[in-house]
């Protein structure tokens, strides 16, 4: 596969499975941003507001149940993740619902105001998180079971690294069989080409758009909260921080592609890990110049959006 | 004599209009403003403030070049910003001396730096998709300040670089009194910035007005139309883009001038530049030129007195501690306003004034 580049088997491995577990971390954020923009041809700059919403509630509800967080059952440690991830998508979801309806609706078919105006309520998102749960940087827990490492055969893996593989393993699996099996994304699609002409046909085109927006929104929500476990902080501004992530592989696969943006994620998950372990200084600006280069020789990305 | 095109007897019709109109007098009345403010306000405050407006509104008349006439909307023009002040920094500080010489050459530096790095951005990102260039713009800005802020030696880190200005700009230089003025260097480096900046915005009008600034808004308003037409729409964004960035390094090293400090948190705060010329270029109007200068003095202002505002609020509502709050987050403030201006006034103050003079004028017509 990747040449070992003078690394010990060991090391080899155990940075893939960081590079693996950074990868569908940055899936989850990139995902959303692609769904968004294949399926309705609007490009969200407020997807990492939503991003460190997700975060922040999440961040609540291991507070509100720290009981559950701190117990040493995997049971209970289980269950708070799940209703975190539940509460974190549903309330982003809902946010995403409101945006939509409010703003975004006004500027379907004009890229330069949806970048305008989801850009204005990125600035009232952030805002508003620092008002309802203050400017600082707060840390955040992990449940019990969660942490610590597997040692097999000598290779260190940490247990919520291989939790956000399965998650994000999962996550694709759901995402390409509604994909492909329900004629969901063809219905938006002409939706966006002719709204007319789709809802001739008896297809309520508005509630639709409004239920992808959401939908990309709750996958903002996973995003920030799982990547808040993973890095134990939440601050107000990370959404932008991983916002640029997400632009960089959705830009590297292909903008609009689910595939891509997995192909994508786990290029920029690898790369970094191998080059923060190799080079550490250089470690920054890899991303982007490997984001740099595919543009050069393809600019439409790896997997460009069927069009 | 042939007969005139429309466009001919429009244009024609214009020049005819152009020192008459009222909006002429209110662009002279603006610059007499300007060159009086030393005058009439001798404060520290208030001359700080007035050449801040000035130097902001050129670049967001530079960022409007961008987005207003060419629809491009690019977020690394806060970084082109901070590159023009540490060129200067660099060569009147850090690596230089302060001489005339070195800060012509400073602001010959940011050009080349800018030219070069303008054509690389545009090469890479414009070949799909304008929306690219937003997305590639703002991952080279935040590889930016990485690299500011890696790169300590180089660029001084976070302690930044001090700026002297030569000559008769330094601080410690004094001509005299005049007209109850003191006459520092501080006061001769106001003229002399302002002039740049009056002479950087005459040059992006004639630009705008030129051919060259029609095909931009030809491709603005159609691309497939202009491709049609048989323009190389590539090359023109480029040349676009490049003049903005160019201008926009240009007036970063006049910030750096005036501030006389470069440090990462000033001039390479890019998002937090960025956001205040996206939000002066939305307030005052896209695609207007002088819409920056309502922007820039509107948003400036409000930021320049937003203490004592806070003072005041704190002292006539002592109790009132949700209103508090609010002030003390006036970014949800600004960023309330600029959703509600993009969705109800999307052409700024200037943009609306003008199409209610140019209905008043056409319900006059009809109206006899």
């Amino acid at each position: 596969m990747v040449p070992l580049l003078g690394m010990s088997g060991k090391t080899y491995l155990t940075l893939t499975i960081a590079g693996l577990a950074m990868g569908m971390l940055l899936f989850l954020v990139a995902s959303g941003v692609s769904i968004i923009f294949g399926l309705m041809d609007v490009l969200n700059f407020a997807h990492g507001a939503l991003f460190a919403w997700g975060a922040y509630v999440g961040f609540s509800v291991f507070k509100l149940l720290r009981n559950w967080v701190e117990a040493p059952s995997v049971l209970e440690n289980f269950g708070v993740f799940l209703i975190a991830i539940l509460a974190a998508m549903v309330a982003v979801a809902v946010l995403g619902i409101i945006l939509e309806r409010v703003l975004v609706r006004r500027v379907y078919g004009n890229h330069l105001f949806q970048i305008l105006i989801t850009f204005g309520a990125t600035i009232v998102l952030v805002e508003l998180i620092r008002v309802f749960w203050g400017p600082n940087d707060e840390v955040m827990s992990v449940p019990l079971t969660f942490q610590g490492n597997w040692d097999i055969f000598d290779v260190i893996i940490q247990r919520y690294r291989l939790i956000c593989i399965i998650i994000g393993i999962i996550l694709y699996a759901v995402i390409q069989l509604i994909l492909k099996k329900t004629k969901l994304s063809t219905i938006v699609r002409a939706g966006v080409e002719n709204r007319e002409m789709v809802q001739a046909m008896g297809h309520n085109i508005f509630l639709l758009f409004t239920g992808v927006f959401a939908a990309g929104a709750g996958l903002a929500a996973l995003g920030g909260l799982a990547m808040s476990i993973f890095s134990l902080q939440v601050y107000p501004d990370m959404g932008s921080t991983y916002l640029l992530f997400a632009f960089i592989v959705v830009i590297i696969g292909g903008l609009g592609s689910v595939t891509g943006s997995l192909v994508g994620a786990l290029i920029v998950g690898l790369s970094y890990n191998y080059v923060a372990y190799l080079i550490p200084w250089a470690a920054a600006g890899v991303n982007i110049l490997i984001m740099i280069l595919i543009l050069l020789i393809r600019p439409t990305g790896l997997f460009p959006a069927g069009k | 004599m042939t007969e005139q095109t429309p466009v001919q007897i429009f244009r024609s019709d214009e020049k005819r209009k152009q020192y008459s109109s009222g909006s002429f007098f209110l662009r002279i009345a603006i610059l007499l403003l300007f060159l009086l403010v030393p005058f009439l306000f001798p404060s520290f405050k208030t001359i700080d403030l007035a050449i801040k407006i000035a130097i902001f509104a050129t670049l967001v008349a530079s960022f409007d070049i961008m987005l207003g006439y060419t629809g491009i909307l690019s977020f690394g023009h806060g970084m082109f910003f901070g590159i023009g002040a540490y060129c200067v920094a660099f060569l009147l500080g850090k690596y230089g001396s302060p001489s005339y010489a070195n800060l012509i050459l400073g602001l010959l530096l940011a050009t080349m730096v800018a030219i070069v790095l303008a054509l690389l951005i545009s090469f890479i990102s414009l070949r799909v998709k304008a929306i690219f260039f937003a997305m590639v713009t703002l991952a080279l800005a935040e590889l930016a300040i990485v690299l500011a802020n890696k790169l300590s030696g180089f660029t001084g880190g976070e302690d930044g670089i001090s700026i002297s200005l030569p000559g008769i700009f330094s601080v410690a230089f004094n001509l005299g009194e005049f007209m109850g003025l003191d006459v520092t260097g501080r006061i001769i480096s106001y003229y002399l910035i302002l002039f740049i900046c009056l002479a950087l915005f005459l040059m992006m009008i004639r630009f705008t007005h030129s051919p060259l600034g029609r095909v931009l808004q030809a491709i603005r308003d159609n691309e497939q139309r202009a491709v049609a037409l048989g323009y190389k729409t590539f090359i023109f964004q480029t040349i676009s883009i490049t003049f903005g960035c160019v201008l926009a390094t240009l007036t970063g090293g006049l910030y750096a001038m005036w501030v006389g400090y470069v440090n990462p948190e000033s001039s390479l705060e890019v998002m937090a530049i960025m956001l205040n010329v996206l939000l002066m270029v939305i307030i005052g109007g896209m695609g207007t030129l002088y819409g920056g200068i309502v922007g820039a003095a509107f948003l400036l202002t409000t930021q320049t007195f937003l203490p004592d505002l806070q003072k005041l609020a704190k002292d006539i509502l002592p109790q009132a501690t949700l209103l508090h709050n609010v002030f003390e987050r006036w970014l949800l403030l600004f960023g309330i306003l600029f959703i509600l201006v993009v969705i109800f006034f999307p052409k700024g103050v200037i943009g609306s004034a003008r199409e209610y003079i140019a209905k008043r004028k056409r319900t006059d017509l009809a109206s006899p």
